[in-house]
């Protein structure tokens, strides 16, 4: 009786985590968030292409719970830390890749900007751990 | 194959369903046939054909980390550019035949293009191209230029020290056939058994490439009527059709439609309260961001909005009668507004409403929302230039707040129209496509509908926003197909 009291608390235990965390989509621990294009440093005139890269893991659209993949999300000029435990914001600096694109025209004001990748998994939640990629810095004459 | 044929059958078929279709449609391709384990696709544009098959190879490799090597489900695709003849059913020519020859010759997991796809995209599309030289394919006279595409330029280097199968015969043939022109690519799929470190593939019951390859030139009976997945993502308004058993009485309970949530759901009315207005001509448009710009003179037509942003028991009527497919959290508060909506769902939504009630509902037009959201103002924000505590709902605005979702409907004072909500609380739907700025805009109140309209507008900013996004000229943008939990969406309807 006592040992099948136990068993029975051991796993609602070992689920209570699960639900408390219910949004950190496990991701692989060698996957590689980056920019191929514009490279950290660069100068731009005008608008551009901004090219995602993933290693590791897959793209797919929003809402697709496929394991291993995730959408991209673009950061400009945002100085907040990213906060894990709420759906990446969607405004003006926060852009939303969720059909599964891997690159976007970009049209910022001259002067420097910063850019940085963040995977969202089905839920636009950030990954556990976090997949995000260099913030780089870029010029736009 | 042999192993788990069953197993990877279901599996190609739901990737079929999941990715394949949906990412053909996003790109403006048709499906033009199955043929057996591979596929057939005409796009009227290179790159967004390239552009495709890298989103699918991308996509499978996320979808087979997970699995062991030896259940991994691998792609070879093949672009090409040229003539072909269309028929209702199937496409013919040399074109064809050469987009399946670079299919057959292509790497599992990767996209090989010809020397005219290549031609065309290279500066376009900022991809890594390997050159593979000049290939003899089977029955086509003259050799084809080969590259491998890479998605990432950085891998070419290491891609040019590795050693690539050279590919396959000879043959002569004929065929000069002219036609209407269009891009497609070839692809076909290897259930395949991928076995240690050498791509060695084992298929299911053909035989290596030419034959396969030449498959799709065979004139077949597809009893899959081409243009139907051309739409899958998008084709929202088709959905209603489901038996839909509410009464036709506007204020009617939605019981009967959902016998077994009726007992909880109080008789309450589905139908948003709607408020007339009489329209006229405003000032549209802020200089305070670019995309608002240029301000311009808008002559709105008389119509009804919705007073508030319509809520979870009105959704939920919609998704008891069958007629919305997004399902909301059980516990989620009825009087809150619907959020993590799509563009797509809100068609959903204002195609059975019209159906219940008989009467035509429809998502406001851009001009429409900011013509009612500033209530007869000119200022920023409809009570003033400067934010107000208390005025909306907003990261920023004051209380009530709550940081993971909106306050129900009706928690702020209403604007001089009446309407509530007109600037925080949800993101709000509206009909028009994305256009970065007015330029060139409509000004007669209608919706502009002409460009990109994968992606079209939301107004309002959400409680989620800082007060700029609450200003009635703020706008942005989202993809129609996708859901976001700041998103919902108020009705409207013309006289």
């Amino acid at each position: 009786m006592q040992i099948g009291r136990a068993v029975l608390l051991a796993a609602v235990l070992s689920l209570l985590p699960a639900a408390v965390c219910a949004q950190g989509t496990k991701a692989p621990s060698d996957a590689y968030l980056y920019f191929v294009w514009p490279q950290d440093g660069t100068t731009i005139k005008g608008a551009f292409w901004a090219r995602f890269g993933l290693r590791n893991m897959g793209v797919t659209q929003a809402g697709s719970e496929a394991p291993n993949a995730g959408h991209h999300h673009l950061l400009i000029d945002v100085n907040e830390p990213l906060d894990t435990n709420e759906p990446i914001p969607q405004d003006k600096s926060h852009l939303h890749f969720g059909a599964g694109q891997t690159e976007a025209r970009i049209e910022l004001p001259p002067g420097r900007h910063t850019l940085q990748l963040v995977l969202g998994d089905a839920k636009h939640f950030p990954f556990n751990p976090p997949i995000v990629s260099k913030k780089i810095t870029i010029t736009v004459r | 194959m042999g192993l788990d044929e069953e197993g990877t059958h279901a599996r190609v078929q739901r990737q079929k369903r999941d990715l394949i279709e949906p990412t053909i449609a996003e790109h403006h391709g048709r499906l033009v046939k199955h043929t057996g384990d591979g596929f057939l696709v005409m796009f009227d544009s290179p790159v967004e054909a390239v552009r495709c098959a890298i989103v699918i190879q991308q996509s499978m490799v996320g979808r087979n980390a997970s699995l062991p090597r030896d259940q991994w489900i691998l792609y070879r695709l093949g672009v090409h550019l040229g003539d072909v003849i269309i028929e209702p059913e199937d496409i013919y020519g040399d074109g064809v035949n050469i987009a399946a020859r670079l299919e057959g010759i292509a790497n599992p997991g990767d996209v090989f293009i010809s020397g005219g796809v290549y031609e065309q995209i290279k500066n376009k599309l900022v991809c890594g191209y390997q050159s593979l030289g000049d290939r003899q394919v089977k029955n086509i006279t003259d050799p084809v230029t080969v590259y491998r595409v890479l998605p990432d330029p950085a891998a070419v280097v290491q891609a040019r020290k590795t050693h690539l199968p050279i590919g396959t015969l000879a043959a002569l043939g004929l065929g000069a056939i002219i036609g209407t022109a269009g891009w497609y690519w070839f692809a076909q799929e290897r259930p395949a058994i991928v076995r240690a470190p050498a791509p060695a593939i084992e298929t299911p019951k053909q035989a290596p490439s030419p034959q396969q390859a030449a498959a799709p030139a065979r004139p077949q009976v597809i009893p899959d009527p081409a243009p139907r997945p051309a739409e899958v993502p998008r084709a929202a308004p088709a959905a209603p059709p489901a038996p839909v058993t509410a009464p036709v009485a506007p204020a009617a309970p939605v019981a009967p439609a959902a016998p077994v949530t009726a007992p909880v759901v109080p008789a309450a009315p589905v139908v948003p309260v709607m408020i007339s207005l009489a329209g006229g001509t405003f000032a549209m448009g802020s200089n305070d961001d670019p995309s608002e710009k240029p301000v311009r003179r808008v002559t709105v037509k008389p119509f009804a909005i919705s007073k508030f942003p319509v809520t979870m028991r009105e959704w939920k009527a919609c998704v008891a009668a069958k007629a919305c497919t997004y399902s909301p959290a059980a516990d989620a508060n009825d009087d809150a507004p619907v959020t993590n909506v799509s563009w797509n769902d809100a068609q959903q939504f204002v195609a059975w409403l019209s159906q219940v009630t008989q009467k035509t509902f429809r998502l406001p037009s851009e001009a429409e929302w900011e013509y009612a959201a500033r209530g007869g103002t000119a200022t920023k924000f409809w009570w003033g230039d400067q934010l107000q505590a208390g005025m909306a709902n907003c990261k920023g605005c004051g209380e009530p707040y709550n940081t993971t979702q909106p306050q129900k409907v009706g928690s702020f004072t209403p604007n001089p129209f009446g309407l509530h909500d007109m600037g925080g609380a949800v993101n709000q739907w509206v009909s028009d496509c994305w256009h970065k700025t007015y330029a060139g805009a409509p000004v007669d109140g209608s919706s502009w509908l002409d460009g990109d309209c994968s992606s079209r507008v939301i107004r309002s900013g959400s409680w989620r926003n800082n007060p700029d996004y609450v200003r009635a000229a703020s706008r942005d943008h989202y993809d129609t197909n996708v859901r976001y939990p700041t998103h919902g969406f108020r009705v409207a309807q013309s006289p």
